[in-house]
């Protein structure tokens, strides 16, 4: 299809807006699509009506008053974001964790993963009008959900990590309802294969739609699932291994094109993986504490930088902090992995019809809110 | 050669040794950090994308003396982190990168909104996460509620 756009000759370009509340916008995108017929001539997404200034907010709170700030940046992986802050925190300060608090981390973080690539995965079909995945999808992130809050809490915001621990201990049916669950998701690939991977219409939807090349990916600083379909197996759980992911057996999942069809392979690929470290955190599980009691009740990290980056479930995320020594930052900077993944955007809708920017747009997974922060 | 090598080779031959700084074990997060004067920074930066490295953030740190941009570039490598750091005055006006590195168009949007600092030859210079209509810079120190201002030597002299 997109072969057959070409420079437009007529005067005739027709504006259209898509979103803030179109529901395939998924939060408060808006983009002013300028169209030569059913072709997209130039996209510009308009971005900041999530704004809240978190950024603004570090430099007013304590290290410790910023921690549930850190969960509602990205609200579909908040725990991978709340420990990630946690993690630049301790490293920056320099305060133990022991080694129970660390699995535990990594088995509440993985599960959040999970539930956001499902719940991508049931809007995404939802996009492009299948219906009945989202149901299946929704089902399955409940048991997620149920889980992480029955430890945590919370179910969306989680404030679960602390400087030197967790704030709360597993108990033993958490450990046989996290393994029951791993085993029911499992049972439902062939489901999900089933109603989707093999449905002639979805892979016409997705197939050659949306391609971004690796150099269009380096260009535009894309990373996460996104950058791994177009064939580049960077992941910072393997590149920087933080926390104990060097202990685990799991896989980078590759696609080769770089089309919605691989994001979507990708992220369903990465869901498995996921459980495999899962499974394996499990394993190993050690006995001890779940915190650090002689953690510093205020935390004062001397005086200079440090740049952490993890992966969070839509790619490199990092915190800049910068402190002068006192418990407030100096400057907290958070660099989120869909500023880069949206504003590939641009580029990518050009020559491509209405209905595949909806499907490209759903494929990307941006979560506008922490774009906005 | 590996990319990472690369970039720190050119980077050392085009500044004097005291402006760079390289860390092995990456304990701050960054493998090399560069000093760069601002009228060098287009040709850092170009020596980056020809490296094959890719624009992970930029951002500014407001002093009570200077700004300071600092540029975190990244390839598809292990622990090959590069900071470019750059000194503007409040007065002064930095070259946008945004034709070596298209991602860096929204970023320099955002530091405008944030700080104002004024991108020469940037082709779009329209907030983006503020609103059209706002009349400040919200991360400049002397905006709202503020614990510091400090000079930039208190904390990295």
């Amino acid at each position: 299809m997109a072969e057959q756009f070409q420079e437009p000759v007529v005067e005739q370009i027709y504006t259209l807006n898509l979103g803030p509340q179109h529901p395939s916008t998924h939060g408060v995108l808006r983009v002013l699509l300028d169209l030569d017929g059913e072709f997209i001539i130039k996209a510009d997404p308009v971005i900041g009506y999530g704004h809240r200034g978190h950024e603004k907010m570090a430099e007013n709170r304590t290290y410790k008053q910023f921690m549930p700030n850190s969960s509602r940046m990205d609200y579909l992986s908040g725990l991978l974001y709340n420990h990630g802050f946690v993690l630049a925190v301790e490293r920056f300060a320099g305060v133990e964790v022991p080694e129970r608090a660390k699995y535990i981390r990594v088995i509440c973080a993985e599960l959040n993963r999970i539930s956001s690539h499902l719940l991508w995965f049931g809007t995404y079909i939802m996009d492009l009008g299948g219906f009945t995945p989202f149901l299946y999808c929704f089902d399955d992130r409940e048991n997620i959900l149920d889980i992480l809050d029955r430890v945590t809490g919370s179910r969306l915001t989680y404030s679960y990590c602390r400087f030197g621990g967790v704030n709360r201990d597993l108990d033993g049916e958490f450990i046989s309802m996290t393994r029951a669950f791993i085993e029911r998701l499992r049972s439902r690939w062939t489901d999900y294969h089933n109603l989707v991977t093999k449905n002639v219409i979805f892979i016409h939807r997705t197939r050659d739609v949306g391609v971004i090349t690796p150099e269009l990916a380096r260009q535009y600083g894309v990373v996460g699932p996104n950058l791994r379909a177009c064939g580049i197996p960077f992941d910072v759980r393997k590149s920087e291994p933080y926390e104990v992911y060097d202990r685990f057996d799991f896989v980078i999942p590759t696609g080769t094109k770089g089309d919605a069809l691989d994001r979507y392979n990708v992220r369903l690929e990465e869901m498995e993986q996921s459980c495999r470290i899962i499974e394996q955190a499990l394993d190993q599980l050690p006995e001890g504490p779940h915190i650090n009691e002689v953690a510093p009740f205020k935390v004062k990290p001397p005086r200079g930088e440090i740049y952490f980056a993890f992966e969070s479930a839509r790619g490199l995320t990092a915190y800049y902090l910068v402190s002068d020594g006192s418990p407030y930052p100096y400057r907290c900077h958070i660099r989120v992995p869909s500023f880069g993944n949206l504003q590939v955007l641009t580029e990518v809708f050009r020559g491509t019809l209405v209905a595949d920017a909806i499907s490209i747009l759903g494929s990307i997974d941006v979560v506008i809110p922490e774009i906005d922060r | 050669m590996s990319n990472r090598e690369t970039i720190t080779q050119k980077l050392q031959a085009m500044l004097p040794a005291d402006d760079v700084c390289r860390d092995e074990s990456c304990q701050a997060g960054v493998l090399f950090s560069a000093q760069v004067p601002l009228a060098k920074l287009r040709d850092a930066m170009k020596e980056c994308d020809t490296a094959g490295y890719y624009l992970e953030s930029i951002t500014a740190l407001d002093f009570e003396d200077t700004f300071e941009l600092v540029y975190h570039l990244n390839c598809y490598e292990p622990r090959a982190r590069v900071a470019v750091r750059v000194l503007c005055g409040h007065d002064q006006s930095p070259a946008t990168v945004s034709d070596i590195f298209p991602s860096a168009l929204w970023q320099e949007r955002e530091v405008h909104d944030f700080f104002g600092i004024e991108f020469v030859g940037s082709p779009d210079m329209r907030p983006l996460l503020m609103p059209e209509d706002a009349d400040c810079y919200p991360l400049r120190k002397t905006f709202g509620k503020v614990y510091a201002y400090h000079k930039r030597d208190e904390i990295y002299g």
